[in-house]
């Protein structure tokens, strides 16, 4: 039974790095990555189904609590940059190369 | 019986709190009327012509919402450490209070810095 | 799961001491910036930090001196104590430390981030005088977060420990008060790498977590071979953990953001940066691999492998074709996590495995010390806008500041792993211990990439020396008392550890004595 969820979850950590990977703005990409964040609770309670222990579904508190402290730096970090620039596409953030 | 007198209590004094503050507000509250105040209700923030397709929040909604997340997000941990509270014993209590200190320290500092000022 | 009886945990206060002042200093640190006025916020936060920073140090060796090395994890298993750790632990302190010296200087640190580079806002910040004080709270957490992180014993702890280390990281590489641009978008970077980065972490260990039902290190590694037809969770997983763990390392082909981002960020976040997260996140990745999947290292060898080569050959390679010091530098730390993975590969009987993490702490040491030490020589080299960058603009410092070029020469040595500097040592000891587990062609590809590396080396030494100066070169500051006791104590250590290594390698062959507690 736990299969479904599963695939499911590895359906939405592919689809969130897929995003990551073809996604432009910045703030979409990281919505992206905390959809991969989500991926992982999904999968962690799953296998705590499945293998009966809690450990996952604690795991799954402390990812919350850290994801939601990525998010508050994130923006902090993706405001700054726009109001700089006018901008959130991670195109135009290209001075840093070689 | 006695299992649900707690509960009972809670929700006399529950009940109590909601009476005793929607009675007293009236007489100890001002009263100022302005024309936010007289508008249709939305959402509590003065209703203002939206330009099309959206447009921009101010930057302070969003400073808002960062310190909701935060602050809101910590309750996750109350609420395992209240289920096995009577296990956990002076242990967990005293780590809770911690717990509690330190998002309390970010606290302080978010209002030191005026985070908590909507002007 | 119903009505179980749960157990207050214990916790051994006192074997985690170390990690708890440092948090506990950075506590009051974020209370000192909420009530302190502002003009003394800085004046209470640099003896804070250099407090806690020296008592967590102090109380480190104390442990180890004096309580010997613990056997068993601390607190319910969940962080190991143990004589690799400890170790690493001093390191990362003392390297911290010494960058908390580069940090005083306000210089570095824009006056108020919030405001927008070049607006009005800006200019009233900047004429205030002052700097954001902000930057000592968020060493503490990132620093607290570094010794966790190699000490972590289960895998929801070192992702914790991961995000701690590197969240305050993020914002502290957005913070230079010249060239802003560039600064944020350093920050923007790391941070959107990073994050990236930790989610594939996090998804291998809920894989990992799926195959052994664990995230206990040990329990994984107990139950290799013992579940049936999981064999796909569990590669997948290692797979997907090593991702997360090599980008930290900055390996290749995980290395794309380490020169952005050391370019960007203000140059005494980069020397932090560039010591003392190599050194935490080694330890973890040690960790994992060789105490939770050591067992299955017939598996992840050969793909180590191929890491470890490639790294070592694009930082060499690459490096040559830099013109800005930082990018060179960075490069340089690539080619060298490349050195230190053939290290990790080393792995064979206890014998073996003991040579190997004894070299690999070594190195790590000599490494991180060094590196401290030649950015805080790029801190001080400066043009009208601030640091000179540029390659072209160090033509002829030799003769215009012969003592710190010469300083500087000597690092760029060390970094080669001459005779008689520290590199050379930490450079001799893990190439052996890896000829020891027949890994002889990486150990070929190491010297190879090292002689090419050496070239990049010696070519800013001949810059720096035997071209002539130019009319409009850039400035040697006058060094602060910080930055000058930086580069003098990174000097010294690097001739101490070149010339007469012998007391570090045997500190480093008995915390290697026991391995990793289990």
């Amino acid at each position: 039974m736990t299969t479904h969820y599963l695939v499911l979850s590895a359906l939405l950590f592919a689809i969130g790095g897929i995003g990551v990977l073809v996604r432009r703005n910045a703030i979409v990409v990281f919505m992206c990555v905390e959809l991969m964040l989500n991926a992982c609770n999904l999968a962690f309670v799953t296998f705590a189904r499945q293998h009966g222990n809690l450990d996952g579904q604690l795991i799954a508190f402390f990812v919350m609590v850290v994801a939601a402290a990525e998010v508050v730096i994130g923006l902090a970090i993706i405001v700054m940059i726009f109001r700089t620039r006018r901008s959130a596409s991670v195109d135009d953030a290209n001075l840093l190369k070689y | 019986m006695e299992l649900y007198a707690p509960i009972l209590v809670l929700a006399v004094l529950a009940a109590g709190f909601a009476i005793f503050s929607v009675t007293i507000a009236p007489f100890t509250g001002p009263r100022r009327w302005n024309r936010a105040k007289l508008d249709a209700y939305e959402c509590g923030i003065e209703p203002t012509p939206q330009p099309v397709g959206g447009g921009r929040f101010p930057l302070k909604y969003m400073i808002t919402a960062m310190l909701f997340i935060v602050f809101d997000i910590e309750i996750i941990f109350l609420y395992p450490w209240a289920v096995a509270f009577d296990q956990l014993g002076m242990f967990g209590l005293v780590e809770m209070v911690l717990f509690i200190v330190t998002v309390l320290v970010a606290y302080a500092y978010v209002w030191r810095r005026k985070g908590l000022d909507w002007d | 799961m119903n009505g179980g009886t749960i157990e207050a945990p214990t916790i051994e206060y006192a074997l985690l001491a170390p990690m708890l002042i440092v948090f506990g200093a950075a506590i009051i640190g974020v209370l000192v910036e909420a009530f302190a006025p502002r003009h003394l916020r800085k004046a209470i936060h640099m003896p804070l930090t250099l407090v806690a920073l020296l008592g967590a140090f102090l109380l480190t060796i104390l442990q180890a001196v004096r309580d010997g090395v613990p056997t068993t994890p601390a607190a319910m298993g969940a962080v190991a104590v143990d004589g690799p750790a400890l170790f690493i632990w001093g390191i990362i302190l003392i390297l911290a430390f010494v960058s908390t010296l580069l940090i005083n200087d306000d210089e570095q640190f824009v006056a108020q981030a919030a405001a927008v580079p070049g607006s009005n806002d800006e200019e009233e910040a900047v004429r205030s005088g002052y700097a954001q004080t902000e930057v000592y709270p968020l060493l503490l957490f990132s620093v607290g977060g570094m010794l966790l992180f190699p000490a972590a014993n289960d895998l929801l702890v070192m992702f914790v420990a991961l995000e701690v280390l590197s969240l305050p990281l993020y914002l502290l590489c957005g913070l230079a008060r010249r060239r802003r641009l560039l600064s944020q978008e350093a920050s923007l970077k790391y941070f959107l790498l990073g994050a990236f980065s930790s989610a594939f972490f996090l998804y291998g260990t809920a894989l990992i977590y799926g195959y052994a039902g664990s995230i206990d290190l040990r329990a994984i590694s107990s139950s290799l071979g013992t579940v049936a037809g999981q064999d796909t969770l569990l590669y997948i997983g290692t797979a997907l953990l090593g991702v997360g763990l090599l980008f930290k390392i900055g390996a290749a082909p995980f290395q794309a953001w380490k020169p952005d981002v050391y370019q960007g960020a203000p140059t005494a976040v980069t020397a932090l940066m560039a010591s003392t997260v190599l050194v935490a996140a080694f330890g973890a990745v040690l960790r994992v691999f060789w105490v939770a999947l050591g067992n299955l290292d017939w598996d992840w060898r050969p793909v180590m492998w191929g890491v470890a080569i490639l790294t070592m050959v694009v930082g060499a390679i690459l490096a040559i074709t830099q013109t800005e010091i930082k990018r060179m530098l960075a490069y340089s730390s690539i080619a060298h996590a490349g050195f230190l993975l053939t290290g990790v590969i080393a792995t064979g009987a206890v014998e073996q495995n003991r040579d190997a993490l004894s070299a690999i702490l070594f190195y790590l040491a000599a490494y991180g010390f060094t590196t401290v030490g030649a950015f805080a020589v790029v801190t001080m080299v400066r043009d009208a806008g601030g640091e000179a960058g540029h390659l072209s603009r160090w033509a002829g410092l030799g003769k215009r500041a012969p003592v710190l070029a010469g300083i500087f020469a000597f690092f760029l040595l060390a970094f080669a792993g001459i005779p008689l500097t520290s590199g050379f040592f930490g450079k001799y000891a893990v190439f052996s211990a890896a000829v020891a587990s027949d890994a002889l062609p990486l150990v070929v590809v190491g010297v190879v990439s090292s002689a090419i590396a050496a070239f990049f080396y010696v070519r800013v030494i001949v810059l720096m020396f035997f071209s002539e100066p130019a009319a409009d070169g850039p400035s040697v500051a006058v060094p602060t008392v910080g930055t000058s006791a930086v580069v003098a104590l990174a000097a010294a250590a690097t001739v101490v550890l070149g010339v007469f290594p012998e007391p570090v390698l045997s500190l480093a062959d008995q915390a290697a004595s026991a391995l990793f507690v289990r």
